[in-house]
């Protein structure tokens, strides 16, 4: 059969640039790879983040964060805090039309915060829904946030990532959630939307009245690849130049090839400053004891972590609350250190008595059988599994037998924070830009209950709540500092968790491409080589 | 006959109805009895308690099971196959547009797999035991235990990346999208890879059915006869030998081509192809019980109409097989 060859020759031998002949300039489109399908693009509507990354070109905030998370003008040009911090006053710019050339306005950013935000945009919702009194837009120009109290991170808050701001004009009727925007968003952003490929890609192309100037990389493709050594292979192979994520093992050989760069950054807004946790449960009488906890946390290794299951990026968590928020972070607590004997003096005292080698058995342990051996549940997602492997060993030097059950996220989520059927349990707490976002939801009694990635361990102690709503209202730095590292000797005393490590995001770029940023509009500074 | 065959038909369709409905029923208990809540997976993370039964009350999750059921199966009935959580759009709108990517990568490999492999059947069955015979078998055996996932990034670390011949990944260049014959060739090259390992898959059930099939009918009567009428080898193995040999073969086929539709999770993962597979892992994912509910169907309906295709294939060849 010749014409048979002839035709798989064909299909071996045409390039893959072929198509470009048909357009003259032939400007190739900056591709990015994705894991997930996002479903829809409306980044006000949901704190997914396969949709915040995919959606995040296409939208603004009043304002943006810089490197350091400080606030920086966007779509307010300037800003004033009146009462003592219990109303912001924003300034917009006026020259900022939506996508679609509708003029953008005050009563956009109102709607958007009534009707959206407030009440889909889960964390949004939680922090500023309560302290929030109401959004006036006294003209077309200005946006006044009234707080029942003076309110600190506001500005923390308000950036493309935390509360995106959406077209009044439509979204006004209709259910927002089945609005058809959402799969063919408008936006005032430096992107533009033009397509939505369901499972394979979505394109953007640069928005040319952008008011932050014309981006130089005209045609972003954003790839659905789900496979993570997949997207390696087609980095490597040029069909994708940017990776959001990059699996451990391979970080180091990609960082060797002069085609790629690796960057690492410790994310933006609402997903930054991560701390991976262990958090007990304080339900279970097994771990009421704060000696067992403190046992527990010098018996673990987090150097070993920090090289094991991070390939090295990352850092050994010094305090409860993340060295990215430098405001809040207390560097001088002691955390508890690697120590084998401390941690089996420990668990000597708390009743715990061990054969050499073996797990301990309870005797005299409030609320424990006698006898009982010290099997502790591990509850992990799939993709923390690496950590449940490490710590077992580590701990089964101190006696304590560690059993991980790996749970998909959804199941985590019911299991851990409605059934609270676990004994401890993994995650990672991300801070956030301010600890009102990210680690308030850690602490406080009123966040116990059916809300996933909240107050894990069910603590409760009524001085930390009070010390976190102070914190939260106090607009002076240098006393919420003071209040910050006063919970955090709390939380050390107490120990409800042990907080592990603080990772870092791996980007990975084609070297033709040149001057990312890290928040979600990464690409708006970038340039590239044809 | 003519009048048996239609009444047979007609009656395995109106089949199609209880199986459909009884399908969907155990799908929907099943679902809500897993563990798993679809508000978390769609609202994201850090809500108060508020937000998650605002969430509720939105979707009707709030609701009892029966009565959740109940307004279900209404919608169904008037021809409403519901809004997926996720995408918050309609669900057969949804599959329809990953319809297209699915049939072509499936059926391309289910092709593919017959074309190779009934010949391959033939030439093993010619001397059983002999060389020729055990390099076939053991091949399509030693394919067919590679796990998929395993087979697929192999093909394309060596196909794709050392050697550049193939993409990747995805199902076009992510560069201008091509027209006409351009974009043929485009989604025929993206095509190759994912095609060629799933159809190595389905090769062997097919090898050693043509082939234990062929062995058997060669030692028969009717077949020492043709061949001392003096037919060529090549006329006895196709007129007289292979016809009957190839209705079990015809049996897998009809059982694959109803899977067709439901697409194939692994190869279209480690491809990143944009097919049913996909969908139906991710919405199982996000327990988007609408869609997942939708997909149930539409593969429950395929796989009843292939059934019924294959019987009526199988009765015109073979005529010992009467329907009624």
């Amino acid at each position: 059969m010749p014409g048979h060859r002839w035709f798989v020759l064909l299909i071996f031998a045409l390039p893959n640039g072929l198509g470009c002949s048909a357009e003259p300039e032939g400007e190739r489109p900056f591709v990015a790879a994705i894991t997930t399908d996002p479903g829809h693009l409306n980044t006000a509507i949901t704190t997914n983040g396969s949709v915040h990354t995919a959606g995040g070109l296409l939208y603004n905030g009043l304002i943006a964060l810089d490197a350091n998370l400080k606030p920086v003008p966007e779509l307010a040009e300037r800003w004033e805090v009146l009462h003592g911090g219990s109303v912001y006053r924003f300034h917009l710019r006026h020259d900022v039309r939506w996508h679609d050339g509708h003029p953008f306005r005050a009563a956009d950013v109102k709607f958007t915060f009534e009707q959206l935000l407030l009440k889909f945009h889960s964390r949004t919702r939680a922090s500023l829904g309560p302290a929030l009194l109401r959004v006036d837009a006294p003209d077309d120009f200005t946006i006044e946030f009234t707080f029942k109290r003076p309110y600190a991170p506001l500005l923390q808050q308000l950036d493309v990532e935390e509360a995106p701001i959406m077209p009044r004009h439509v979204f006004a009727t209709g259910d927002p959630l089945r609005n058809k925007a959402n799969t063919a968003p408008v936006g005032t952003g430096p992107y533009r939307f033009v397509s939505y490929r369901s499972g394979s890609e979505i394109r953007f192309t640069a928005n040319p009245g952008y008011f932050g100037g014309t981006p130089s990389i005209r045609d972003i493709v954003l790839r659905i690849v789900p496979d993570p050594g997949v997207q390696v292979m087609a980095l490597e192979a040029g069909e994708v130049d940017w990776l959001f994520g990059v699996p451990g093992p391979e970080r180091e050989r990609l960082r060797r090839d002069k085609r790629f760069e690796v960057a690492q950054s410790p994310g933006y807004s609402g997903g930054s400053n991560c701390v991976t946790t262990v958090g007990f449960n304080l339900d279970r009488a097994l771990v009421r004891d704060v000696r067992l906890r403190r046992a527990f946390a010098h018996a673990v290794n987090r150097p070993q972590i920090v090289e094991r299951v991070l390939f090295g990026e990352g850092r050994v968590a010094d305090a409860p609350i993340s060295s990215g928020i430098a405001f809040a972070h207390a560097s001088d607590l002691h955390l508890p250190d690697f120590d084998t004997t401390k941690a089996s003096r420990l668990l000597e005292a708390a009743g715990w008595r061990g054969a050499p080698r073996g797990i301990r058995v309870s005797r005299a342990v409030r609320g424990v059988a006698d006898g009982t051996p010290l099997t502790l549940g591990f509850t992990v997602m799939p993709g923390q599994a690496r950590y449940g492997d490490l710590l077992r060993a580590q701990l089964r030097v101190v006696g304590i037998d560690l059993r991980v059950t790996a749970l998909e996220p959804a199941v985590f989520s019911q299991t851990v924070f409605t059934a609270r059927d676990f004994d401890t349990a993994i995650i990672a707490y991300c801070n956030g830009a301010d600890p009102e976002i990210g680690v308030r939801r850690q602490y406080v009694s009123s966040s116990i209950g059916p809300i996933p990635f909240s107050n894990t361990a069910a603590y409760r102690n009524p001085a930390m709540d009070s010390l976190f709503d102070s914190a939260a209202s106090a607009v002076d730095v240098s006393m919420r500092s003071r209040l910050y590292r006063r919970i955090q000797e709390i939380a050390v005393r107490d120990q409800p968790y042990v907080w592990l490590v603080e990772t870092l995001n791996t980007r990975a770029f084609s070297v033709r491409c040149t001057g990312f940023g890290i928040s979600p509009h990464f690409a708006v500074t970038a340039k590239c080589r044809n | 006959m003519q009048e048996l065959n239609s009444r047979f038909v007609l009656r395995r369709l109106l089949q199609i109805v209880p199986t459909v409905l009884g399908i969907v029923l155990i799908g929907f208990v099943l679902i809500h009895f897993a563990p798993g809540d679809p508000v978390l997976a769609l609202a994201g993370e850090h809500g108060d308690a508020a937000y998650y039964a605002f969430m509720r009350q939105r979707f009707g999750l709030d609701r009892s099971l029966p009565e959740q059921l109940a307004v279900y199966f209404a919608r169904v009935v008037s021809g409403d196959m519901g809004m997926s959580y996720v995408h918050g759009r309609s669900t057969v709108a949804l599959i329809m547009e990953r319809v297209p990517a699915t049939l072509l990568l499936t059926g391309t490999a289910l092709i593919i797999a017959v074309a190779v492999s009934i010949p391959l059947g033939a030439l093993a069955a010619r001397r059983p035991h002999g060389a020729r015979d055990i390099g076939i078998s053991a091949a399509a055996l030693g394919l067919y235990s590679a796990p998929a996932f395993w087979l697929g990034q192999l093909s394309i670390l060596i196909v794709a990346l050392q050697l550049g011949l193939l993409p990747v990944q995805g199902m076009t260049s992510a560069g201008d999208p091509n027209t006409g014959l351009l974009r043929v060739v485009d989604v025929a090259r993206h095509l190759a890879l994912p095609a060629l390992v799933l159809a190595s898959q389905e090769l062997a059930a097919l090898v050693r059915l043509t082939r234990g099939g062929l062995i058997d009918e060669l030692a028969r009567d009717h077949v020492r006869t043709a061949r001392a009428k003096g037919l060529t080898e090549l006329g006895v193995l196709f007129r007289h030998a292979m016809p009957r040999a190839l209705l079990p073969v015809l049996t897998i086929i009809g059982a694959r081509a109803g899977q067709l539709i439901a697409g194939t999770v692994v190869i279209e993962i480690v491809f990143g192809w944009p097919g049913i597979g996909r969908l139906l892992l991710t919405s199982l994912q996000n327990r988007d019980t609408p869609l997942l509910l939708a997909l149930f169907m539409m593969v429950s309906i395929a796989v009843v109409l292939a059934n019924l295709v294959t019987d009526l294939i199988y009765a015109a060849l073979d005529p010992r097989v009467r329907i009624r």
